[in-house]
């Protein structure tokens, strides 16, 4: 079951667990009274930072209920709690003490690297809080299997009195989480270098606390060892106030925006319905998620594709990005999707809550976005249609140049020739014969006879006759004509894709129909070659034409499964 | 020899009426579209009509609409169709409807003007006269049971020239053989094809059209 905010379920639950450490607090509070070990006050510490932890995290876990850090936080002030026995007077209860008494620094590790998502990401940050725990549960073993308590009696728990082994453990410990609170020090620091601005803000707080209180621990040991060694109780007060400090950090990088609000989230309906001053959409998700790096990209069909606020076609981010993606749907329809920052947001269920809320806000900017990715489109396949007709007008213009005004004025010199005899005029008749089959080969090429004579039928079924292959041909007798446009786009269809087949797919059987189907044009080329063909070239230009008269061109071209080419063009 | 000379660009049809002027021919009509051709031929009921076979108003095949009706009403008109771009649909057309006095060819055969004033004779006498290279395009296309594979290239060759409408004697001396062999050849051709003996030259031409077109 999910916990939601305000749930039924989770309420009852955090009051439970806040009267039952609450009790354990107050049993420890009554048996340090009695117990013996030094002054009460500094005893008492224990407990009263243990509710600090609790406080907070309860507030966490409130606010964000699918948030690790209450839990973890919370977990921190039982732990507290638990390690405060080691100063009652009763064996079993300092045995226990004694086990978790450096546990608490774990879980302020574990703290550190986990803000503000609760999730640890990055190796070095789950190498780190691993090697924390270990230090703290199976290092401390030799302390209560071997040795003393740090300044108590002999536990319940000794196998050996041997002072010299958990003399050993002991150094091998605090070495080892020194190690653990340095490093984890220099991975905040560098986290805290490389976060863009937006996030650095919201990291800054904690994780500059943090580093100061992960140095000052093991610093703190070094320094009272060496220099003042009868500060001991002094030091210990000052570490454990460091390390209660940093529910208070954690509380005041929360205010700071990097732990979203999920009432918010409520109001983003009314936020969005707002008469007057209604912010953008991307701008409320901002400020409502606490992530100024958020943004929103739509899902817009023919062909279906992603695109941002400009139209501009994007790509999704992938599962290996730094980026999460929240899709949103109207019913089962993908409409959009938001895009966000999973260490600064890590409650997917929080974006996918403000994903519904906003959903048809978020499809009315769809609307937009949609028109104006039209609108590139269109530019650009105009755009390639003007440089279609240029690169058409330059090759014929260079075909009559090189070819037949060169042929011609060779001609005109041989004519010019004094004495001409026999020979020379034969030349010239052939000469003649020649150019003019060229010329005719040219302007067959431009517009084909037969399509202007015959229509779009007899000019492919002339095609069909120089073709190297048998074709199967289903021409359904068109009734009526075909508007000039339709029937030269239909024509060029049918020559592309004839002269792709003899060029590209080693096809050996090949069927063309056309038919009227609801007064439209349909031409369908079919081969059984060897596909793999793309939507480039002389088919881009053709689709851009058949785009241009509303219509539409695709292109099955599975590899070894053949290439089918369709093409349907309303003639309304 | 009276003749109509149908073509909607003046300077090829005052060519073309020079040219058969001075072959000797009479011309006694210019058309300069198709509905002016028919009123020509019915006014003037010409030995031979020359036309173009794009022509206003619709400038598509008006001219060979034009023609075959002239066919049809004036079976003594013969009638020469030229046509800027060679097309096999408008030579099965112009055969199927009959190959008595026909002719279909492209154009720029003008040019060579000997050869062309044959063809004109050769259609104006009842001949059938198709252009080579239409006869090319027939014979070049691809088909599933390529009966054409079992014939010799010289075969091929007088398979061609029977499709232009050239008689046994026309495709002797233009191959250099005898006639009697060319006959045998032909013998050959049919059996291969598996086409029924046709004794008239323009009646095979029909046969060989169909064959070529199926």
């Amino acid at each position: 079951m999910r916990l939601r905010p305000g749930g039924a379920v989770l309420a009852p639950a955090l009051v439970g667990i806040a009267v039952a450490l609450l009790a354990l607090a107050g049993l420890e509070v009554a048996l340090l009274a009695e117990g013996p070990a030094g002054p009460l006050w500094a005893l008492l510490l224990f407990p009263a930072y243990a509710l600090l932890y609790v406080g907070t995290g309860l507030l966490a876990w409130t606010r964000r209920p699918s948030n690790r850090m209450g839990a973890l936080i919370v977990a921190g002030g039982f732990v507290w709690i638990v390690a405060g026995f080691l100063n009652t007077g009763i064996p079993a209860l300092i045995a226990v003490g004694l086990i978790v008494s450096t546990v608490p620094l774990a879980i302020v590790v574990h703290l550190l690297h986990a803000f503000p998502s609760g999730r640890l990401r990055g190796r070095a940050s789950r190498l780190t809080v691993f090697a924390g725990y270990f230090v703290v549960l199976v290092l401390q073993a030799p302390v209560y299997l071997v040795g003393q308590g740090a300044e108590g009696p002999t536990t319940v728990l000794q196998i050996a009195d041997r002072h010299d082994l958990a003399h050993i453990g002991e150094w091998v410990q605090s070495i080892a989480g020194a190690a653990v609170m340095v490093a984890t020090a220099a991975i905040l620091f560098d986290r805290l270098r490389r976060a863009e601005p937006a996030r650095r803000r919201v990291l800054a707080p904690l994780d500059a606390y943090g580093i100061l209180a992960v140095l000052f621990v093991p610093i703190g040991s070094i320094v009272v060892e060496n220099w003042f060694p009868e500060a001991g109780l002094e030091l210990a007060i000052a570490q454990l106030t460091v390390m209660a400090g940093v529910p208070v950090a954690f509380v005041a990088a929360a205010l700071r925006g990097g732990f979203a609000r999920t009432e918010e989230v409520h109001e983003l309906g009314a936020l969005l319905n707002a008469e007057e001053g209604r912010p953008a959409l991307r701008a409320a998700l901002r400020q409502v998620l606490g992530d100024d790096s958020l943004d929103l990209l739509f899902r817009v069909a023919a062909p279906p594709r992603w695109v941002d606020r400009d139209g501009v076609e994007v790509e999704l981010p992938g599962p290996s990005s730094e980026r999460s993606v929240s899709e949103v749907r109207i019913g089962d329809r993908l409409i959009g999707a938001i895009v966000y920052d999973a260490t600064l947001i890590a409650d997917d269920e929080l974006v996918a809550e403000a994903a519904r809320v906003t959903a048809l806000a978020l499809d009315n900017e769809r609307l937009t976005a949609e028109l104006l990715a039209g609108r590139e489109r269109l530019r650009v396949s105009r755009a390639r249609l003007v440089e279609a007709t240029d690169a058409e007008r330059r090759r014929i213009a260079r075909d009559l140049h090189d070819g037949l005004q060169t042929r011609l004025v060779l001609l005109a010199m041989l004519a010019g020739r004094p004495a001409a005899d026999e020979e020379t005029a034969a030349a010239l008749s052939s000469g003649l014969q020649e150019a003019i089959v060229e010329l005719r080969e040219l302007v067959q090429g431009v517009v084909p006879a037969a399509l202007t004579e015959r229509g779009l039928c007899a000019a492919a079924v002339d095609l069909t006759d120089r073709m190297p292959i048998p074709v199967e041909l289903d021409l359904e007798p068109l009734p009526g004509e075909l508007p000039v446009g339709v029937e030269t786009a239909g024509y060029f269809v049918v020559s592309e894709a004839f002269s792709n087949v003899v060029k590209h797919s080693r096809a050996g059987e090949l069927r063309l129909s056309i038919s009227r189907p609801n007064g439209s044009l349909r031409i369908e080329v079919v081969d059984d070659g060897v596909g793999g063909a793309h939507l480039g070239g002389g088919l881009r230009g053709l689709a851009d034409r058949i785009d241009a008269l509303s219509g539409r061109l695709t292109v099955e071209s599975p590899p070894g499964g053949g290439t089918r080419i369709l093409a349907e063009v309303p003639c309304g | 020899m009276r003749v109509v000379v149908a073509e909607d660009q003046a300077l090829m049809r005052e060519g073309l009426v020079l040219l058969l002027e001075q072959d000797g021919a009479e011309v006694v009509g210019r058309a300069a579209d198709a509905p002016d051709l028919l009123r020509k031929v019915g006014a003037h009921r010409p030995d031979l009509v020359v036309a173009d076979i794009r022509m206003p108003p619709r400038n598509a095949d008006d001219g060979l609409q034009a023609a075959l009706r002239i066919r049809a009403e004036h079976p003594e008109t013969a009638v020469l169709l030229l046509s800027q771009h060679v097309q096999r649909s408008y030579a099965t057309e112009l055969v199927e409807q009959g190959t008595v006095a026909v002719g279909y060819l492209l154009k720029d055969r003008v040019a060579d003007v000997a050869s062309f004033l044959a063809d004109v004779h050769r259609v104006a006498a009842g001949g059938c006269v198709l252009d080579p290279e239409v006869v090319a395009t027939m014979m070049a296309r691809p088909r599933r049971d390529d009966l054409l594979e079992r014939l010799t290239p010289r075969q091929l060759e007088v398979l061609s020239l029977m499709a232009e409408g050239r008689s046994n004697r026309a495709i002797a001396e233009r191959l250099t053989l005898t006639t009697k062999a060319v006959g045998r050849h032909v013998t050959h051709i049919y059996e291969t094809l598996g086409l029924g003996l046709a004794e008239e030259d323009h009646r095979r031409v029909l046969a060989v059209v169909r064959y070529l077109s199926r």
